[in-house]
């Protein structure tokens, strides 16, 4: 069991870039903790300073209080689970989960029973004589899943290990590590850039770009109240809708001027003030055209996703703001930016027709126009 | 995909065959000639229906000791091959793994250094070994024999290692390995097949050097390769000789080439599985 400390902790490669910016995280003993974050972000350098495999050029690491900084990784008891599994391909999957016992010489009788009871975990016991060629990819994962579990390691570090599996598969594999997690009461430390993996998994979520931590909060606090543009746009799928705005003074209190359209506000914010408003797409209802107090746009085009449908509108009378602080930023910022709407799956949307949405007040995040940050 | 008709299909086997006959031709006359009359040799058109005899075997084992030759090229190339894994495998190792900008020109100039003419290092190193008083031992053969195919190991282990993913190494790392327990443990089985091709190329230039052990080795220290020059008789050319000699000089080569085969493509094509 461990705590890991990171404080003020950077790392400056050589030349200048800096992949993580005075990172202050505090990971409790036992805890499910998710670094998410597009590709780039830093939280996989994280992870490795974490595992002694990547130097730390300021700030101080520390795992049960104790400075880490220079301690090889041999000598932490840190598990590791690497997205390319990273298996011994010449030893069979049994000589792959007793790898770690056999370094450390731990008794052969103790290792043949951890390696059968890991197996019978994960249900491998049919596989142990196989070498990891001869394995499907789910098969592979749960080799590698095993050879950090049989250990009994201080933490867990998992570097986006799922992503090299198929959907239906991540899913699975999802509810069982979380499930494994809970079970062993490991501090974990999951690197991800899915956010999906991030909200169902961790206890806490450490969101980060461009080497910086940009909120750590539990996945609810996350998607409710997101610091800034960059959480609110990352966290969430489909993502949020941002619209450029204008408090004004309404009849009955202060509202929001979006575009031509006027947008109760609640008892929220001064007059005057330039804001970007976020609205997620499954706050968005569809109302009578014409309702005061509510969104107009034309359907370019529906997605039915079974249960709802992801309606796309196009919006000419107010001016969306690109939600594209993710990955691929300049691919994204060539696509002209639509409304977004998860509505129920029963209604008939055509493309083409005008549609009226309206909002709760109380769902509408606000974000200082110039600065990003919720008001 | 495109379709490959019969005639496409016969047409290349039909290549295949022609090529291979072609390579082979040398080989089945050098193999005949060890068992034809002295008489039959020269025939012409050559004869293959001659009555094998054994003459040219017994009169090579007259004059010489094979057992010696051959034991003499087998210490040479297990020396060579020890000494060249032991030095270039760790060496590829490190250029691999070095964060260094210069590494790649590091591992191309090693290749360089094979490239070296024979000839023009021979004297430098002759008058070296005699100083040393290595001169007409195996040694002298196996550290110039050393000196190059390291060089090529290294450069070849260098290219094995930078396609073998780092993530193994630290996994072995974490696992609780040093960096050089993940290097024995987990890289050097991870690249057996590029060591065995090294193992292969490091015989082979061995067992068929020539210049080196021509003029650092003696009567005593002397390979089968050197040995062949002797059936160049002052007047004549034994060749019924040199046929019955080079069967010891080329098949066990052969052989180890055709059991390591796989491993060979495998390693020469830098196919990390």
């Amino acid at each position: 069991m461990a705590q890991i400390v990171f404080d003020k902790v950077s790392k400056t490669y050589e030349g200048g870039h800096v992949a993580v910016r005075e990172l202050d995280l505090a990971i409790k003993d036992g805890e499910f903790m998710v670094l998410v974050g597009p590709s780039g972000c830093g939280k996989t350098t994280a992870l490795r300073m974490i595992a002694g495999l990547e130097d730390i050029t300021g700030g101080q690491l520390r795992i049960n209080d104790e400075r880490a900084n220079d301690l090889a990784p041999r000598d932490r008891n840190i598990a590791m689970v690497f997205q390319s599994y990273a298996l011994y391909p010449h030893l069979t999957v049994a000589e792959n989960i007793a790898f770690g016992l056999k370094v450390r010489r731990v008794d052969k009788e103790q290792i043949a029973r951890k390696v059968r009871e890991t197996a019978e975990l994960l249900e491998l016991t049919d596989y142990l004589n196989r070498k990891p060629a001869k394995l499907s990819g789910g098969q592979r994962q749960r080799v590698a899943m095993g050879r950090a579990l049989v250990r009994s390691p201080n933490a867990f570090l998992m570097d986006e290990p799922l992503s090299n599996l198929d959907a239906r598969l991540r899913g699975q594999m999802r509810a069982e590590i979380a499930k494994l997690q809970k079970m062993s009461a490991v501090t974990t430390v999951y690197v991800t850039h899915d956010q999906v993996e991030a909200m169902t998994m961790g206890d806490r979520v450490a969101v980060m770009n461009k080497g910086t931590l940009q909120q750590l909060d539990t996945p609810r606090a996350l998607y409710d109240k997101p610091v800034n543009l960059f959480v609110a746009s990352f966290i969430g799928s489909p993502p949020i809708n941002f619209l450029e705005a204008e408090i004004i003074a309404g009849n009955g209190g202060p509202a929001l001027q979006v575009g031509r359209f006027t947008l109760p506000l609640g008892n929220r914010g001064a007059p005057g003030r330039k804001v970007i408003i976020g609205i997620r797409p499954e706050a968005l209802r569809p109302v009578a055209s014409g309702t005061p107090g509510t969104l107009s746009a034309r359907t370019a085009f529906v997605e039915d996703l079974g249960a709802t449908l992801l309606v796309h509108l196009d919006i000419t009378e107010a001016k969306m703001v690109h939600a594209s602080q993710i990955e691929d930023e300049d691919d994204l910022k060539v696509v002209r930016p639509r409304l977004r709407a998860m509505v129920d799956g029963g209604l008939a949307i055509a493309p083409g027709e005008p549609l009226s949405l309206a909002v709760d007040p109380a769902a509408i995040h606000l974000f200082d126009a110039v600065t990003g940050m919720a008001i | 995909m495109a379709h490959v008709s019969r005639r496409q299909i016969l047409a290349e086997r039909s290549a295949v065959l022609v090529i291979t006959v072609l390579f082979l031709l040398p080989v089945v006359w050098l193999i005949t000639t060890a068992y034809k009359p002295s008489n039959q040799i020269f025939s012409i058109p050559p004869r293959l229906d001659f009555v094998p005899t054994l003459d040219q075997f017994r009169s090579i084992f007259s004059y010489f000791d094979v057992g010696s030759l051959v034991r003499s090229s087998v210490i040479i190339s297990i020396g060579t091959v020890i000494l060249s894994l032991l030095l270039g495998v760790p060496a590829g190792y490190a250029l691999a793994r070095s964060r260094s900008r210069y590494a790649s020109f590091f591992a191309y100039f090693f290749l360089a250094i094979r490239m070296v003419p024979a000839i023009a290092s021979l004297i430098p190193f002759y008058l070296l070994m005699r100083d040393i008083g290595l001169l007409g031992t195996w040694w002298a053969v196996i550290i110039i024999n050393t000196m190059l195919n390291c060089a090529f190991v290294t450069w070849m282990m260098f290219s094995y290692f930078r396609a073998l993913p780092r993530d193994m190494e630290e996994a072995a790392m974490t696992d609780g390995c040093t960096q050089i327990g993940a290097f024995w443990k987990v890289a050097v089985p991870a690249a057996r097949s590029g060591i065995i091709a090294c193992v292969l190329f490091c015989v082979m230039f061995s067992w068929n050097d020539f210049l080196y052990p021509m003029f650092l080795t003696k009567l005593d220290s002397k390979p089968i390769s050197v040995a062949l020059l002797t059936a160049y008789g002052t007047k004549d050319i034994t060749w019924g000789s040199l046929g019955a000699l080079a069967h010891f000089s080329t098949i066990p080569i052969v052989l180890m080439a055709l059991f390591l085969n796989r491993y060979f493509v495998q390693g020469a094509t830098n196919g990390v599985q």
